[in-house]
């Protein structure tokens, strides 16, 4: 298995190493992803129904953690590579990738009105640039960058995956800004209402704040509610404002990645060469996104369809972070280092202060 | 390149985990939409 998530020319090479294993260990590969993507399934519905501050940790710890724990046990019994046929992380990440787009109705950010998608605009585009050169700054390497810069800058988890597909970074660098992810997102939840309390703030502002600063969904809800309903509504609002332009930041991250980093130097890429090179998954959410706001706009589709396909997105997201968990290089991990911790602290603060002006200055 | 390389380099292309991913999602996504896919748990 490469070490790379999504690239469509070793995607070419991976079946033929499942078809030449025998049936048998392909039926039992199969059946392992099955079972894991199950158990953790209910690992992620069980576990903050005991502790509901659990509820902040999403679904890729459990897949990453359930997928290194098989990774572990069959490499002692020595069958672990015989059952890697259908680990598939490319597969299964961009097909939810395209669910994903179902999930994002284009219409709320006219739902919002002007200020929301002001607000995403101004946030997205300045802490993503901000992260960027931070990260360039200590030396992060770009696909790292990438990842770094979307996830704080949009929504998280769903922003990281994205990025990874547009710029086809390694499963250890998605594996580790997802850690990230989920670590920051805890103590704002708790840190990030209690200092509204204390500023004094609307509703409105607080929650325009914590949906524009916390990255993870579970994370806002839960720092929404701490503070007052209001809040969480604007604040939930708020956040599907940012998640709406995910596509457009995949679809713009794609086209600098084919037409600027990966062109060869002195040479300028033919429109063939662009097309070939782009991510395709992007098409497939920006096309399944505009099916989904058309329907919802005519009535022909209901929102309980939607999320269906939210709910399948996830069983697809956990069975990507599982393959990547089955085969993750702690080797791979350790050479990314602190510094991508120091950017995403860094980014996390200015995050927090530009998203307090922006949300003081158009809501309150 | 000879003619028979290239066209199983281009079938090989086709059939590239990103476009099999397109393809399963928008089928899915054209599934739940003809309401086939309820009650996912």
């Amino acid at each position: 298995m490469s070490d790379r998530v999504l690239s469509s020319h070793e995607a070419v090479a991976a079946p033929r190493q499942g078809t030449s294993a025998p049936w048998i260990w392909a039926s039992a590969s199969f059946l392992l992803v099955i079972g894991l993507t199950v158990a953790t399934w209910w690992l992620n519905k069980t576990v903050p129904s005991w502790n509901k501050q659990l509820r902040v940790i999403e679904f890729p710890v459990y897949a990453v953690a359930l997928g290194l724990l098989a990774n572990g046990l069959l490499s002692l019994l020595g069958i672990r590579d015989r059952l890697v046929a259908y680990f598939r992380t490319e597969f299964f990440l961009k097909t939810g990738l395209v669910l994903l787009g179902a999930s994002i109705n284009l219409a709320e950010i006219v739902a919002f009105g002007a200020k929301g998608l002001v607000q995403a605009v101004i946030l997205i585009s300045s802490v993503f640039l901000f992260t960027w050169y931070v990260a360039r700054w200590l030396g992060v390497e770009e696909k790292l960058r990438a990842l770094l810069s979307a996830s704080v800058a949009i929504c998280g988890v769903s922003a990281a995956i994205s990025a990874a597909g547009a710029v086809l970074a390694k499963k250890e660098q998605l594996a580790y800004v997802t850690g990230l992810v989920i670590l920051f997102a805890l103590p704002l939840m708790f840190f990030q209402p209690a200092l509204a309390v204390w500023l004094n703030l609307s509703p409105e502002v607080a929650g325009a704040w914590i949906g524009g600063n916390i990255d993870t969904t579970a994370a806002v809800v839960g720092a929404g509610s701490i503070h007052s309903q209001q809040a969480l509504k604007v604040a939930s609002i708020a956040k599907l404002s940012q998640n709406a332009l995910i596509g457009v930041v995949a679809f713009l991250l794609a086209l600098y990645w084919v037409v600027v980093v990966e062109r060869n130097p002195g040479q300028r890429p033919s429109a063939w060469q662009i097309w070939e090179r782009f991510p395709k998954f992007v098409l497939g959410f920006i096309l399944a996104s505009i099916v989904v706001t058309l329907g919802l706009a005519n009535g022909w589709i209901v929102k309980a369809t939607v999320r269906d396909l939210q709910r399948l997105r996830e069983w697809f997201f956990i069975a990507a972070f599982l393959s990547i968990g089955y085969g993750l290089s702690v080797s791979g991990l350790r050479d990314a280092g602190w510094r991508p911790i120091a950017v995403y602290s860094l980014a996390t603060v200015f995050n927090t202060v530009v998203a307090l002006a922006a949300a003081w200055a158009i809501f309150g | 390149m000879a003619l028979e390389e290239k066209g199983t380099r281009g079938i090989s292309r086709l059939f590239t985990e990103d476009w099999l991913a397109v393809v399963a999602g928008l089928g899915l996504v054209a599934l739940g939409l003809a309401g086939i896919l309820k009650h996912i748990p």
